[in-house]
């Protein structure tokens, strides 16, 4: 017989007998069958939004610090957090986490602390002393513009922050001798410590933007000093307290719960009395209430609708009730008694719930003859803060004491745009972000004419308003798909039951008395295990089920990159690899015919 | 959680095995484990033909096809060959379904387990002659559809207790695995290469065309097998000391059997009667392990 090669992956033939082999026995591999052929359906790997990132207002990329966390890559998820936004110190201490409420690990055993976990990616970023990621020389090349941004709270310095990475010199315009907003001079240190704001606002200042504090803008400021401005952005924040409308409200001892801290926080003295009352339901009824308590008087919050009408953040609620500050529910004052025009007393009358408003929550109504006295020496005003917006042009429109804007931030004027307190969104700090990196890629797009609504949409994360800033800077696509995914499509025979690791509980004795942070953050151990239990809803993280099940050798891991290959010259579409991907970052494709 | 099965691939793509076929898996990871120095002996069985026809192998090891009724025998005689040469640390590994092993192949593998021979013997169970188009075996669980089982006269036996049978034998190491849990299943084959006599592997592997189910959810199929206590998972070591290896969640057998064609005709009762035989095979298999150990 003659020896002869064969090749090992092609189809064998034989031209005659003396060419095959003695013995039925193999020559070749089958390699050469494209199964590939009876396939109808394709899987892809397809990375999906998880719902944390959806419900993130900040549009931080939630899924993506945990992965970094359970790996100890403490430093890549800070970074990848400043893609977003400067401030996850801040976030980690005053953020609503609505990421916790949304995740999917929530309908299995308790949602991730991820809050615990991004304070803990803050406070190691300052620890280690890193500084912001810088965009590439191209991307981040020195604009010219000139860029106003009224306002040097969360909204307008995220808004300044990205400008800045972007290239332009924005100027950032502030009414106090301190920048910050609301952060500096609204939150009690005892929940946001100066020091760790300061810090993150350093980070901003040495990107090159210019804050100039004791800078309150009125119209004359608008109409000639900002007037050769290419875009100004409004994030001037809700800081005017409203009235009680109750018969005695100008007495003295009734005062705004903001501006008293306001004083605090700027560090004026503020004579309170002894015993006090604060009227609201909402993070600055919380923050008053807790600050009079540290100042070493009686406090009782009064606030005419239940639980859980509250707008405040459950935690500061449930801490102030810790603190044994009682909260009388169902109960609103309808006249301050004086004394030689002095409080003294404090009528109120009993509610109940009736029908719901247009807020959806159940309207108050009270209850004839209930009322009741309440001795009181002082008594704060805490029930909602409008914007102060008396500084701007006619020709900006505003409605309902609150500045109109687009989806991107545009107000009516052209070339002006608005956000953060100002405008009529949700009040917290993340919504404040939010806006701002919205009106940083708006006014962008405007200067540099492209086309804002179009570029806004690409950069969406999910369904709910949400934008990916290191999608727009780095034109990296962090989810192809606007596709959340649910509970239903976790594989969870691929996660054991693990219990959540909380915030260590701090000892209130000790923290009711002084301004010092109520909580210590998470030590660097508990982290990685807490953010080891994230499902990566959506997101590959190179688990291996899909090449591990593969019936068909047909997956395989990049060499140069991160994830698979799929060969689909042989694979059959049984779609097994898609079934048991356990987060849900693979999904199924008619084939083309 | 992640799996740790070995890197190196002894299985090439291209083979003929339908879509989602366990069978396929079994072998991936029974070959992973085993490593090169393996000689893979194959009666009839669908195997004979997702390997490929003459002159291909999708397998990178020898690969011996014989006859249906004598796997046992046949790697019986080519572990005997082996020795003969001086070759002492070669796997040889008999390769048959369920009907070559409950049923065709079972006094050749009786033969060769009475006499100890050193064989590692894996049935890879699909329940059925799938190959020749899903006839009954002794394999087919009670309540199921085959072609020769209809709707009407659904098989009404139990399925046989090849484990029992193969401990009567008292051979060294026998166990049952299945492709949901590789980790599982590629543990045992490693033990089983240590150990020297006839080991048996009993390896539950879903058939989308014979069970009649989408081939995307055969891993869950037989991870259900598992959690509902339908296949446990164990090994029985001198045909005396029981061991169970992973526990079952305890799901109700009707999420198991709801999924599957082969099962759609059965009344609530009927599953109710399976749930009872389910249960009484466990609290046997716990029995047995409590007096083992």
């Amino acid at each position: 017989m003659k020896k002869r090669k064969y090749p090992k992956d092609e189809i064998i033939t034989f031209k005659s007998a003396n060419e095959m082999p003695p013995l039925a026995v193999s020559l070749g591999s089958m390699r050469w069958n494209k199964t590939g052929s009876w396939r109808y359906i394709r899987p892809i790997y397809e990375n999906k939004t998880p719902p944390c990132d959806e419900a993130c207002p900040a549009g931080e990329d939630v899924e993506g610090v945990q992965y970094l966390c359970e790996q100890g890559k403490f430093e890549d998820a800070w970074k990848l957090i400043l893609e977003e936004h400067p401030f996850p110190g801040v976030q980690g201490r005053v953020c609503y986490h609505p990421c916790e409420e949304a995740c999917n690990r929530g309908h299995y055993d308790e949602a991730i602390s991820i809050h615990a976990v991004e304070r803990f990616v803050g406070d190691y970023g300052l620890n280690h002393g890193l500084i912001p990621p810088r965009l590439s020389q191209e991307r981040g090349h020195k604009k010219s513009e000139k860029i106003a941004i009224i306002g040097a709270g969360p909204a307008g310095l995220v808004c300044a922050y990205h400008l800045a990475r972007m290239g332009y010199t924005p100027l950032v315009l502030e009414a106090h001798p301190v920048p910050g907003g609301i952060l500096r001079v609204g939150i009690p240190s005892y929940r946001l410590p100066k020091d760790i704001l300061e810090a993150e606002i350093e980070h901003i200042i040495k990107m090159g933007v210019d804050i100039q504090t004791d800078s309150r803008v009125d119209r004359d400021l608008l109409l000639k000093d900002l007037k050769d401005f290419n875009a100004i952005y409004v994030a001037t924040g809700a800081h005017e307290s409203r009235n009680l409308n109750v018969p005695g409200e100008d007495a003295s001892g009734v005062m705004s719960g903001l501006q008293f801290l306001i004083d605090l926080n700027l560090g004026k003295k503020i004579a309170i009395g002894k015993k006090v009352a604060v009227i609201g339901g909402g993070n600055t009824a919380m923050d008053t209430a807790r600050s009079v308590l540290r100042l070493g008087s009686e406090v009782v919050v009064v606030y005419r609708r239940s639980r859980a009408e509250m707008p405040a953040i459950p935690a500061e609620v449930e801490e102030a009730e810790h603190e044994g500050i009682p909260i009388h529910f169902l109960a609103t004052p309808i006249r301050v008694i004086t004394d030689q025009e002095r409080v003294v007393q404090m009528e109120c009358v009993k509610m109940e719930l009736g029908e719901p408003d247009e807020s959806g929550r159940r309207r108050p109504v009270p209850v004839e003859g209930s009322n009741f006295i309440m001795d009181v020496e002082t008594v704060f005003t805490a029930i909602g803060e409008s914007p102060q917006l008396s500084f701007l042009t006619e020709d900006i429109q505003t409605e309902w004491g609150s500045i109109v804007v687009s989806d991107h931030g545009e107000t009516s004027k052209k070339g002006i745009f608005a956000g953060g307190d100002a405008v009529d969104q949700p009040r917290t700090v993340a919504h404040a972000i939010g806006s701002g990196k919205v009106a940083a890629i708006a006014i962008d797009t405007f200067l540099r004419g492209k086309d804002t609504a179009k570029i806004a949409a690409s950069v969406q994360i999910g369904q709910k308003g949400s934008v990916s800033m290191e999608r727009y800077l780095r034109g990296e696509i962090r989810y192809n798909a606007s596709k959340v995914v649910r509970f239903e499509d976790i594989n969870l025979a691929y996660f054991e039951h693990k219990d959540r690791v909380d915030l260590p509980r701090a000892d209130i004795e000790k923290a009711k008395q002084s301004f010092v942070e109520v909580n210590s953050g998470l030590p660097e151990s508990a982290v990685t295990t807490e953010s080891g239990r994230c499902f990566n809803c959506g997101v590959c993280n190179m688990c291996e089920n899909c090449w591990v099940f593969c019936p068909d050798i047909s997956i395989s891991r990049k060499t140069d990159a991160f994830g698979y290959d799929i060969d689909y010259d042989h694979c059959k579409g049984c779609g097994i690899c898609v079934e048991e991907c356990p987060r849900e970052a693979m999904s199924l494709e008619e084939e083309q015919k | 959680m992640r799996f740790q099965i070995p890197e190196h691939e002894l299985m090439g793509p291209g083979h003929v095995a339908c879509p989602g076929c366990g069978a396929a898996q079994a072998m991936r990871y029974v070959l992973k484990a085993l490593g090169e120095k393996t000689i893979v002996v194959l009666p009839a069985c669908c195997w004979s033909i997702i390997a490929g026809p003459f002159p291909y192998s999708s397998l990178q090891v020898p690969l011996y096809h014989t006859a249906f009724e004598t796997a046992g025998a046949a790697a019986s005689g080519i572990k005997a060959g082996l020795e003969i040469q001086g070759d002492t640390d070669t796997t040889v590994l008999a390769w048959a379904g369920d009907g070559g092993t409950f049923d065709i192949g079972i006094q050749a593998l009786s033969g060769a387990a009475e006499r100890n021979d050193d064989i590692l013997y894996v049935c890879y169970d699909n329940e059925a002659y799938m190959n020749t188009g899903i006839q009954r075996s002794s394999a087919t669980p009670w309540g199921a559809w085959t072609t020769t089982t209809p709707v009407r006269h659904f098989k009404n036996r139990p399925k046989k207790d090849i484990m029992m049978v193969m401990a009567a034998h008292k051979i060294p190491y026998a166990a049952t695995a299945t492709v949901a849990f590789p980790d599982d299943l590629v543990a045992k084959v490693q033990k089983a290469k240590t150990i020297h006599g006839t080991r048996f592997l009993h390896i539950l592997s879903p058939c989308p065309p014979g069970w009649k189910i989408p081939s995307e959810i055969a891993i869950r199929l037989a991870r259900l097998a598992i959690e509902t206590k339908i296949f446990p998972l164990y090994e029985i070591e001198n045909g005396e000391k029981y061991t169970i290896t992973r526990q079952p969640d305890g799901v109700p057998v009707i999420e198991y059997l709801k999924f599957q064609g082969r099962f759609k005709h059965l009344t609530k009762s009927q599953m109710d009667d399976i749930q009872d035989m389910v249960e009484k095979e466990w609290e046997n298999l716990l029995s047995k392990t409590e007096r083992s150990h």
